[in-house]
């Protein structure tokens, strides 16, 4: 056998065997399909959503609210950042959020803390896709009011009278908001808490947990 | 059936199939995997299936955090393609391939047109311009994202093209351009003004696709071989290469993308396809 076909057959046994072994005994290939070709990546597309801050009660994907969420709007609004390891713009954006919220984290870590802000309570949330559980995975696309599938999302969720009973709406703004300064930015992220209390306040006496 | 339809069976075939990713309503909900395409192709398409290995990498090498599985799951599944074919997907199946074969015709014009474009290829450092592609490999794909957190796919004038371009039209006032956007689109308009200028002047100058798959043509079981001992040094097969290789002197050269034009160009058929694993 020549010496060239020894190695061809070296190289297809080492690579195929990896690529086998990577396949079934690691999540590569979950984590290829949740964090780039499902999460849509903005610095990819060079383009940042518009933000509509109009709050709906139809989830994303029509699947219902997650329990803590529902769970957690008996005692005040919530607000969730979704990021992702390695996202230019969620970088950009976590400072922002840090100071309104006054909470301080690492962008791997999973946060969940009780914040007040300006004097009313609200659920602080920061999930970062690549190390959440699977329910704050699975609450991503429940959220994405606007069907852009990127991060970073930021997402307000709170009560509000519907054809009846009162219950959950949200809203979500992506990317750096569409905000050229982080004056615009911050002002669009305390505007959309702003809207949520409001409504809170307003409707929180008629939800009920379900 | 000529090798030239044949190819362009093949190319219309992977066109497909990257993009089976769009959704028909109801009908079909689109097809979204886990892999890594071997070819120059980005996710942020809206109808592509797989992930750009570029970007993998970029976030496995990103801040020296070295997520492992990240840079060598692209790494094995072009490896895998290039030690079966080399650089074949290159002229056989990338997008961007078929992209500059549809624009070839139009350097080639030019060439006759205006004789600085031939200068161009002629000149003596023209060979090492090829290099390039393996600086922008090593450079911006594995370097920059590590030491500073700049990605080639932040500029990737192919992501403009499969991403940008048909995000907005498909809503229109519904982004707005980010930091990237007006860096990647002069990117993007010198990439359109060298493949116009240049054939397959992104294939061989600058596609760090090519650079993964490259050195695999020393190595990879389908291969062209030429037949030297009666190759009468007619140049027929250089002149129609589109990637400007000496055909006749080349020996799994890494630039050959196996696209058999030169074997479809030579008058006494001594090229040709090659499987050596016997």
């Amino acid at each position: 056998m020549k010496k060239i076909a020894v190695i061809q057959i070296t190289l297809i046994l080492m690579i195929s065997g990896a690529g086998i072994g990577m396949l079934l005994y690691t999540d590569v290939y979950e984590d290829v399909h949740d964090t780039i070709v499902s999460t849509l990546c903005l610095s990819c597309i060079k383009l940042d959503p518009i933000s509509r801050l109009d709050f709906v009660f139809e989830t994303a994907n029509g699947k219902n609210h997650p329990n803590f969420v529902l769970e957690n709007l008996t005692t005040g609004p919530l607000f969730i950042e979704y990021r992702t390891d390695v996202c230019a713009a969620c970088d950009e954006m976590a400072p922002i959020v840090k100071d309104i919220f006054d909470v301080s984290f690492e962008k791997e870590d999973t946060l969940y803390e009780l914040v007040n802000y300006n004097g009313s309570t609200v659920h602080f949330y920061h999930i970062n896709l690549d190390h959440a559980t699977e329910i704050q995975k699975n609450s991503f696309p429940i959220y994405d009011k606007d069907h852009r599938q990127g991060v970073p999302m930021f997402v307000v969720i709170t009560v509000k009278y519907h054809r009846g009973p009162i219950e959950p709406c949200y809203t979500a703004a992506y990317g750096t908001v569409g905000q050229k300064t982080e004056e615009g930015r911050r002002e669009l992220l305390t505007d959309m808490i702003d809207d949520a209390l409001n409504l809170y306040t307003q409707n929180k006496e008629g939800y009920k947990y379900p | 059936m000529n090798l030239r339809f044949k190819r362009l069976i093949s190319q219309f075939f992977f066109l497909f199939s990257v993009n089976l990713g769009f959704k028909l309503g109801n009908v079909f909900p689109g097809l979204k995997t886990g892999f890594c395409y071997p070819l120059f192709y980005c996710h942020a398409c809206p109808a592509a299936t797989s992930a750009c290995p570029l970007r993998a990498i970029e976030i496995g090498v990103f801040k020296g955090n070295w997520n492992w599985k990240f840079i060598l799951y692209p790494i094995l599944i072009i490896s895998f393609v290039g030690v079966i074919s080399g650089r074949a997907i290159c002229g056989w199946a990338c997008p961007i391939g078929f992209l500059q074969r549809v624009t070839g015709k139009v350097p080639q014009k030019l060439k006759k047109k205006y004789p600085v474009i031939k200068k161009i290829g002629n000149l003596r450092v023209e060979p090492y311009f090829r290099y390039i592609k393996y600086v922008i490999f090593i450079g911006l794909v594995v370097v920059t994202p590590i030491y500073i957190g700049f990605m080639f796919t932040d500029v990737c004038p192919v992501g403009y093209l499969v991403g940008t371009i048909p995000i907005s039209v498909l809503e229109p006032g519904g982004f707005t351009p980010n930091e990237f956007f007006y860096i990647a689109l002069v990117v993007f308009i010198l990439f359109l003004i060298l493949i116009f200028t240049i054939e397959r002047g992104w294939c061989r100058y600058f596609c760090p696709i090519g650079a993964m798959l490259a050195p695999f043509n020393k190595v990879s079981i389908y291969h062209v071989h030429v037949n030297k001992d009666e190759c009468v040094n007619c140049n027929a097969c250089s002149l129609a290469c589109p990637m400007s290789i000496d055909v006749p002197n080349m020996n799994r050269d890494p630039e050959c993308i196996l696209c058999g034009k030169c074997i479809e160009a030579c008058p006494k058929n001594l090229i040709s396809y090659k499987r050596s694993l016997k």
